[in-house]
């Protein structure tokens, strides 16, 4: 998928060499220095000058960035690499935070087991709703994930609120995770996100160079003939709607121990549109892609619409005098939203991590460029 | 010589199942349930039941409405536009405007009506301007349409109202098709669903930033009513039928008069793609786009006239619903849960999204007086929606999909 551009001479010489995740040893050195970055961005904050600059409301905004990476990736996995559309990702969240949710109030569960099983419950409701997968494709699949959408909600809000409490939150605020015997506080999520993150898109990328990953890549380029290769494309995009759910299930839970209230308007159908646009911008396909998608997107929403927004109201208002102030506001968010992936859709349907490709190309093959 | 053609033996698989069959008993089964139940829920509440299906039918007409302009796109682009909704919003918005006020600005109507008009002599290629002829019929169009947005008097209100509403709703359709579809002419189907989105979420936001995000009451029947002397609300008495405690059902007249309204408007639909040569262009460029413009179709200009016809069905669909219903962020909601009756009719069928409208409007309003709430409206179409994939993903009047590699 990625462009493996290389300068000229540069060979592999074993197949290991081939298939290897860090090329050279600079790409090994530079992930775990970025992962150290991330985990001391907390202490930099507290203890440094850059504390002052940046607010730190940054921190809120990666872990939330790290939680829709997770789902994005499913998501990612699911139509990036199966190319099976899902209108319904904000739902398997859902199931997964209200699950994890269930768990831990009712049946006496911990955080670290909660986790897995609602991730697993998660991934067993993906199944039920891929099962469609085997008679239709393309725009019928999307209609049916949409129909799991509403109809996950739905039993959430209705039929469950005894466990769930309906449209009301449900308070998650007592059954905080136990780390070695330290009752780890709302800051500490941040450590446990982060990890699991970096941890579940090692895991993604490696399913890709596996053997179910490119049968995963035959169903989406041509499931006709995959087919006839012998694959069994039902079985392969059940288990691609497994995994995806999955995902969406341990996004789901850190989110729901992340703001320790959940309610069912989180993972409405707009949190769907939304993981699909930060697939989009990101690049579908791309490993990398669900990580630039979510950053773009949250950065967009949660540091820059705030701070422009009054600024836009006023400047909307004093040109055009009729348009209350306050309305534009309010509408800055779907408008920029809306306006940017359809410039994304027409002007980079690759998104950024093809943008992050070509970037990581010319650096290397400097001062020549092909 | 011997045959030995059924020697193999069949492994246990989840292909060499029969799932179809599997699928379509239990649908089968648990569907004979729900009726016993339904069945047991109706003899306690017989008025509510009658009551629910008049309504549901009342509702049907508004979904049909919408579901054939979702059918339009999709015949002559293939393209499923998830924007339906906010294009009725903002159409009906537009018609709101024109209807209520006056003292809106002659710049902004000059701006619509000029971009209106030259959009439209410029619907197959912007170099059509240049043309004098083309030039000057835009001039005359915007002239006319200027004039008739600014009528003075108060009683002409409506004919303000529907040129105004004409004009930005094909305004929003050729917009669409200009800015937004055809650079993404050729690209998959996915693109194609989330520029919809995309469009969706840019015109709410539209909406909100003109008119607010308060519900508006629009009331283009009153007048009517009070010429033709009916009451609000009409209540028949069906204690005939039933036996019950409290036997009248009320049925509001703005109701039913959208109703009959989308029903004209249906037919004339239908009637306009079947027998005028714009209707026979277009179908001939959904059935063959290439084939159509080999035998001198201007396949651009088609396709342009769909989505503005479909932005005219989005207005008709928004006003007629923002008469009984009010006009706001319930109509998007509506136009999602019309997805549904597009595939249970078939997405090529137009007389499919009728009927589909009609059940899922039935469907809807019997879950809501089944459980007591507008929980019924959130779950029973796409619980259709569901049955419909797995038993005849097709629709009732669907063509019959033969893929090829």
């Amino acid at each position: 998928m990625s462009a493996n551009i290389r300068p000229s001479g540069v060979f592999d010489t074993s197949y290991a060499q081939d298939i290897s995740i860090n090329r050279t040893w600079w790409d090994k050195l530079s992930g775990y220095l970025l992962f150290g970055l991330l985990l001391a961005i907390p202490f930099l904050l507290e203890s440094t000058f850059l504390g002052d600059i940046v607010s730190p409301s940054w921190i809120t905004t990666i872990t939330k960035i790290a939680i829709f990476a997770i789902a994005a990736q499913g998501l990612n996995i699911l139509m990036g690499y199966t190319g099976q559309i899902s209108l319904g990702q904000a739902a398997f969240m859902a199931a997964g935070a209200y699950s994890s949710a269930v768990f831990v109030r009712e049946l006496g569960f911990t955080f670290w087991t909660a986790l897995p099983a609602a991730a697993l419950f998660t991934g067993f409701i993906g199944l039920i709703f891929g099962l469609p997968s085997l008679r239709v494709k393309g725009f019928y699949l999307a209609m049916a994930t949409l129909a799991a959408q509403n109809i996950i909600i739905w039993m959430i809000r209705y039929p469950l609120d005894n466990f769930t409490n309906g449209v009301n939150p449900l308070p998650l605020e007592n059954f905080k995770p136990v780390f070695f015997g330290q009752t780890v506080n709302h800051n500490g999520m941040y450590f446990i996100i982060i990890t699991l993150a970096v941890l579940l898109f090692l895991v993604a990328r490696n399913i890709a160079r596996t053997r179910t990953g490119r049968a995963f890549i035959s169903v989406r380029d041509n499931d006709l003939a995959a087919e006839l290769l012998g694959i069994n494309v039902f079985a392969y995009k059940l288990q691609a709607f497994f995994i995806s759910s999955l995902y969406a299930g341990i996004a789901g839970t850190l989110l729901a121990f992340h703001t320790q209230t959940i309610l069912t308007t989180q993972f409405e159908f707009l949190v769907s549109i939304e993981l699909l646009a930060m697939l989009v911008i990101g690049g579908a396909g791309y490993p990398l892609g669900p990580l630039f998608g979510a950053a773009f997107v949250l950065i967009l929403n949660q540091q820059v619409i705030p701070n422009i927004q009054p600024a836009v109201g006023d400047l909307v208002s004093s040109v055009l005098t009729f348009i209350p102030k306050e309305n534009v506001v309010t509408a800055t968010k779907p408008i920029l939203f809306g306006l940017i992936l359809a410039l994304f859709l027409i002007l980079e349907p690759r998104g950024l991590a093809y943008r992050w490709e070509i970037l990581k190309i010319s650096w290397k093959i400097r001062p020549y460029s092909y | 010589m011997a045959t030995n053609v059924s020697t193999q033996k069949t492994r246990f698989s989840l292909q060499n199942l029969n799932w179809q069959q599997i699928w379509k008993w239990t649908l089968m089964g648990l569907a004979v349930i729900f009726l016993m139940w339904l069945g047991a829920r109706i003899d306690e509440n017989p008025r509510g039941f009658l009551q629910a299906t008049v309504s549901g039918v009342l509702v049907g007409g508004i979904y049909s409405l919408v579901a054939v302009g979702i059918v339009m796109i999709n015949k002559a682009s293939g393209i499923f536009n998830f924007a339906h909704g906010a294009m009725m919003l903002v159409s009906a918005f537009i018609f709101f405007s024109f209807y209520t006020t006056q003292n809106y600005s002659m710049v902004a109507v000059i701006l619509l009506a000029g971009v209106t008009s030259l959009l439209f002599v410029a619907m197959n290629n912007w170099r059509d301007i240049l043309i004098p002829r083309n030039a000057l019929i835009a001039l005359l169009m915007t002239g006319v349409l200027v004039v008739l947005m600014t009528l003075p008097r108060d009683d002409l209100r409506l004919i303000r109202a529907l040129v105004g509403g004409t004009t930005g709703a094909v305004l929003i359709g050729l917009m669409i098709e200009r800015f937004s579809i055809r650079p993404l002419m050729g690209q998959p189907i996915f693109t194609m669903i989330l520029m919809t989105l995309a469009l969706d979420s840019l015109f709410k936001g539209v909406s909100q930033m003109l008119w607010g995000s308060i519900d508006q009451k629009l009331t283009i029947f009153s007048g009517l009513q009070a010429t033709l002397n009916i009451p609000a609300t009409i209540r028949i008495d069906t204690s005939a039928i039933i036996e019950s405690r409290i036997s009248t059902i009320n049925i509001q007249t703005d109701t039913v008069l959208a109703f009959i309204l989308s029903v004209a408007a249906y037919v004339a639909f239908a009637l306009f793609f079947q027998y005028t040569n714009i209707g026979l262009a277009m179908r001939a460029t959904s059935e063959n786009q290439r084939l159509a413009q080999s035998v001198g179709l201007r396949v651009r200009a088609i396709l342009a006239a769909a989505w503005a016809i479909a932005a005219l069905l989005a207005l008709t669909a928004g006003v007629l619903y923002g008469a009984g219903n009010g006009i706001g962020k319930n109509m998007p909601d509506l136009a999602i849960r019309a997805f549904p009756a597009v595939l249970l009719g078939g997405l090529e069928s137009i007389g499919g999204a009728m009927i589909g409208g009609i059940v899922i409007g039935l469907a809807q309003t019997w879950a809501d007086s089944l459980f007591g709430s507008d929980a019924g409206t959130q779950l029973a179409p796409y619980v259709i929606l569901m049955i419909v994939l797995i038993v005849r993903p097709d629709g009732l009047f669907g063509q019959k999909r033969i893929e090829r590699i």
